[in-house]
């Protein structure tokens, strides 16, 4: 990294944000705390904070050239396998060292693989660390970690969890330590965590702005100082900053020292149980943190006051009798979204993957409208809907509905095939034309010059006798192999929507609304493009051209009226005419349809009967492979069924909920892809 | 700079708001750019261009592939593979700088995350054993302008590599076994048109002010636009000649501008206005605060002036708060202008 030749601005001087700052003093303490994940708004200090950190933490000794940061004491047998350095380096002290991990940056990169630049110079197998070699007794700060691909995440969360980072890649099979305080940030709205990793994080925070008038003045008046005068700024805290730092030091000394009774221990286990929390992650990290609390205050021994401190901060993000915790500004309350999140075992894992985003509340910009109505009317009836809107008179007038409660959705994806796609998102696996992703076979090169190195050295190396060159290893274009890459990309989703008389009956359009709104906040989280169709008394209109706008969808649907015939039939056209432009447009995507109605075609556009045009017409869509159909089915569960949704989506070939089985906890859960 | 005439930047009528935002940013880059959100044919991508002829200078290197300065630091000319003046940098020797002005860089929506951070040319490196780096984007728009045009439309990965670097001020190219870091700190200009979609918040936090522009509604402005276009296509450089007194005026005033802004103070009851006005509003986190103080700073300092008066608050709030605040339902940010304009009466 390149000294930015700044000052940082000082720790001391950060105003207010006391649990953030908690956190870090605790891991800096004692690095068992695992780590600090930090929740919230934008602009509240998260990296000036973790970058203020670094610079009160006590220099560390480290042999001179070591590129993992070894301290001597750890030296020994390691430095005998490695050859990285001339092992004649004496002991030299070191600042901390802060390592961000950009977003772009491959599983090789984070974890350490093969210096091909030497490789092939020296003709020995030479490795190069990764970031998390570089970060060895620093701090590791992951800036977003909710938009890293999820094998990153991984791998950085096992390599701290385990304080080894091992490389088994590319033929290279290295270990080296890797303990170091790991920060992450997230803003919630942008999808969440999987649960399971969230639990690796020790602790975690929610920042919000401070909303008291001289606070926020004070932070004005720090900052404006700042810029203006960085190197006076720094000086006139520095007395500040070495009293911290001393304690920091002197907190280190004495935590091996700290005493914590069973008594206590006895009132974190409750303290646990009581929030429910999965495993016991919790339990030792509340102890691990209230002994570094302890020290921190100078005392030997753990008060009952540390532990209720602390805990907090331990349990936040591990509750499990409600959702995980919602951001803070959003006062609304969450009930709809109640639904634990289901049970980690690792054959679920998969499913995890998925599920793990929705639970955060709706995007920013997207659909306050849901906030609006759940206020008092999630199960009753709206008011628009006093008098029941029978299908008596066909074509009466049309009514707004609110937008029902939403929830998490059930994950779905496109098939998987094998064509190159670009893009990104978080919705369905595919190929990938470009850098980013998972490495996962190595081709003859297809021209994109993404070179597959371990692949290129296996087709050299049988003809390095007979080659002769300057370097050790000698490659001739032939030799060369590309990448194939793998990661998730956004799907485009085709919303049809019946807002026929009949869904209006009962509220059921408030109920259908939510569950709408459910599955386009899942669609921005996987950033997928959505288009939406909604079809009633003689026609179906095209609302929304496919744009990535959820925004738009949102509001669309909320001003949606409800009221008239049923002409499906003129909707599946209409989505045939939308899906043939978007695939000739991009032949390679995947369109997902969603199609939510009662099934109960009334409007035939031909001269037959409306239902069996309707069965035909589904077959007729049905027979473009590139398309997935879901169908959501909004008859009510009364006695009468007609189930004519369902023959619809045998027609179509679709995946068939019912509005209640789309969310994501029911036990019937989806099929495998 | 291309040798085609470009439109002078004073002779675009009216749109006040944006072309205050643009020089704002030009006087105090420390302002983070500024997010242009209006309608198709409203001369923002014409005004962002046009900045080349009033940009203000800065000394560079000759020939750095990195914009650097002569007095900065030799970590990234030990890595750089531009051989020019890696050795005489390194061996201190005087190398020739150029004083130019800043760049205005453009980034094609369509473009991708190699072309943008930067990639590095495997092939030859295995061939022959030797890094050769090809910067990106951000490593031309460092100490200068990154412009986005449609800025909602870019790729959402290519949008997180911004980000990074926004944040961060540095870039970095990582490619298989490499890890190449060079200083990356610019002025953010996006324009975009919210028909087509919003920016995720982050981006959006990113940008220091935002305005909105709007096809003029006064029939007069609307004759002088046509008539300036129909002058400038008939004769570029004879338009460009008549406007360049104008343009020279506005060059020297952003340059004194600049020199005045450190010594612009501000009272603490006036940074207690800030903060009622972010309090009132409901913005997420202290970024809007900071802007506004320094957009009110520089607002006063463009106006000749040494203390920050009530005005160039009320002015700041226009420009930095619509798109922090937390949007109600159905409300668009051009709602959260008319709210804001409605406190200040």
């Amino acid at each position: 990294m390149i000294s930015r030749g700044h000052h940082h601005f000082p720790f001391p001087a950060i105003v207010g944000q006391e649990e953030l700052k908690l956190s870090l003093l605790l891991n800096a303490v004692n690095p068992r705390c695992c780590g600090v994940l930090i929740r919230g708004e934008k602009g509240t200090a998260k990296s000036t904070a973790v970058r203020a950190l670094a610079a009160l933490l006590p220099d560390i000794e480290t042999i001179q050239g070591c590129l993992f940061a070894l301290a001597p004491e750890e030296a020994g047998e390691r430095c005998a396998v490695c050859r990285l350095c001339d092992r004649r380096g004496g002991v030299v002290r070191q600042r901390v060292r802060v390592i961000t991990l950009p977003l772009n940056a491959t599983e090789d990169r984070v974890a350490g693989g093969i210096d091909f630049e030497k490789t092939t110079a020296k003709g020995e197998r030479v490795i190069m660390p990764g970031l998390l070699a570089a970060a060895h007794r620093g701090i590791l700060y992951v800036d977003e970690v909710n938009l890293l691909d999820d094998h990153l995440v991984d791998v950085i969360l096992a390599a701290v969890a385990s304080g080894e980072n091992r490389i088994e890649r590319e033929g290279v099979s290295f270990g080296h330590p890797t303990a170091c305080i790991l920060v992450g940030t997230m803003n919630p709205e942008e999808g969440d965590l999987r649960p399971q990793l969230l639990d690796r994080f020790g602790l975690c925070v929610e920042v919000k702005a401070e909303t008291d008038r001289e606070m926020r003045v004070a932070t004005m008046e720090q900052r404006e100082a700042f810029d203006a005068d960085p190197v006076g700024f720094v000086a006139r805290c520095a007395a500040e900053s070495s009293t911290l730092a001393e304690r920091i030091n002197s907190a280190r000394h004495c935590l091996p020292r700290v005493q914590i009774s069973g008594r206590q221990r006895t009132l974190i286990s409750e303290l646990c149980t009581e929030a429910r929390v999965a495993g016991h992650r919790a339990d030792l990290i509340i102890e691990q943190a209230a002994r570094a609390l302890a020290a921190f205050s100078e005392r030997l021994e753990v008060e009952d006051g540390d532990i209720l401190r602390v805990a907090p901060l331990a349990l936040r993000h591990r509750l499990r009798d409600q959702a995980p915790p919602p951001p803070p500004p959003k006062e609304q309350e969450h009930e709809h979204a109640h639904h634990d999140p289901p049970e980690t075992d690792n054959e679920q894992e998969e499913e995890q993957q998925d599920n793990a985003p929705e639970e955060s509340p709706p995007p920013p910009g997207s659909p306050p409208e849901q906030e609006q109505d759940s206020t008092g009317n999630d199960g009753g009836m709206p008011d628009a809907s006093e008098t029941p809107t029978g299908p008596v008179n066909p074509d009466a007038l049309e009514k707004v509905f609110e937008v029902g409660a939403t929830f998490k959705v059930k994950p779905f994806a496109a098939n998987k095939d094998r064509v190159f796609r670009r893009g990104s998102g978080r919705r369905s696996r595919s190929r990938i034309n470009g850098l980013q992703g998972r490495y996962v076979q190595s081709v003859f090169p297809r021209g994109t010059r993404d070179v597959a190195l371990d692949a290129t050295l296996r087709a050299a190396a049988p003809y390095q006798r007979q080659r002769r060159s300057d370097c050790a290893i000698a490659i001739r274009p032939e030799d060369i192999r590309e990448k194939i890459r793998e990661r998730r990309i956004g799907n485009f989703l085709l919303f049809v929507v019946d807002a026929s008389g009949s869904m209006g009956a009962r509220g059921r359009m408030t109920a259908t609304k939510g569950a709408i709104m459910s599955l386009l906040l899942d669609a921005y989280q996987k950033r997928d493009k959505v288009a939406m169709i909604s079809f009633n008394k003689q026609e179906a209109r095209l609302n929304l051209p496919p744009t990535s706008s959820i925004d738009m969808a949102a509001r669309l649907l909320a001003e949606l009226p409800v009221g008239g015939r049923t002409p499906l039939n003129a909707g599946l056209v209409k989505a045939d005419e939308i899906l043939r432009g978007q695939l000739v447009r991009d032949p390679t995507s995947r369109p997902i349809v969603v199609l939510i109605t009662d099934g109960r075609s009334n409007v035939a556009l031909g001269g037959g009967k409306p239902m069996d045009e309707c069965l035909e017409l589904a077959r007729r869509l049905a027979r473009e492979e590139r398309l997935r159909f879901i169908l959501v089915d909004t008859e009510e569960q009364g006695l009468i069924r007609f189930g004519l949704a369902a023959k619809i989506a045998e027609a179509l070939n679709a995946r068939y909920f019912q509005t209640a089985d789309l969310k994501a906890d029911t036990l019937l859960d989806l099929v495998k892809e | 700079m291309s040798c085609q005439t470009i439109y002078p930047f004073v002779a675009i009528v009216g749109q006040e708001q944006m072309k205050l935002s643009l020089y704002l940013n030009l006087i105090n880059p420390t302002l983070s750019g500024v997010l242009i959100r209006g309608e198709k044919g409203t001369a923002k991508s014409t005004a962002v261009r046009a900045l080349a002829d009033i940009l203000p200078k800065i000394e560079v290197v000759k020939d750095c592939p990195f914009q650097l300065a002569p007095g900065d630091g030799l970590e990234l000319c030990r890595e750089c593979f531009h051989t020019g003046c890696r050795e005489r940098r390194i061996a201190g020797h005087h190398v020739e700088a150029v004083h130019r002005h800043i760049k205005v860089v453009e980034l094609p929506v369509g473009a991708t995350e190699d072309r943008v951070v930067g990639t590095m040319d495997l092939e030859h490196a295995i061939r022959k054993g030797e890094k050769r780096i090809e910067p990106g984007l951000l490593a031309a728009a460092h100490r200068g302008i990154l412009y986005v045009d449609e800025v909602n439309l870019l790729d959402d990965h290519v949008v997180d590599v911004l980000l990074d670097a926004a944040a961060m001020g540095v870039s970095t190219i990582e490619r298989e076994g490499i890890s190449f870091s060079h200083p990356s700190r610019f002025v953010l200009v996006g324009t975009m048109n919210p028909e087509e979609g919003e920016l995720r918040p982050q981006l959006l936090d990113r940008f220091g002010l935002s305005v909105r522009v709007e096809g003029i509604a006064d029939r007069e402005s609307r004759v002088a636009v046509m008539e300036r276009r129909v002058a400038f296509d008939e004769s570029p450089e004879g338009f460009t000649r008549q406007w360049e007194s104008a343009s020279q005026t506005l060059v020297e005033r952003i340059e004194a501008a600049r020199q005045r802004y450190p010594q612009v103070t501000i009272d603490r009851e006036e940074l207690f206005t800030i903060a009622d006005f972010c309090l009132d509003v409901g913005v997420d986190g202290h970024r809007g605060d900071i802007i506004m103080l320094k957009a009110a700073k520089t607002l006063a300092a463009f106006d000749n002036r040494t203390a920050v008066e009530q005005a160039d608050i009320e002015t700041a709030a226009e420009l930095a708060l619509p798109h922090r605040m937390r949007r109600q339902p159905l409300m668009e940010i051009g709602d959260n202008v008319k709210k804001i304009q409605d406190k200040r009466r």
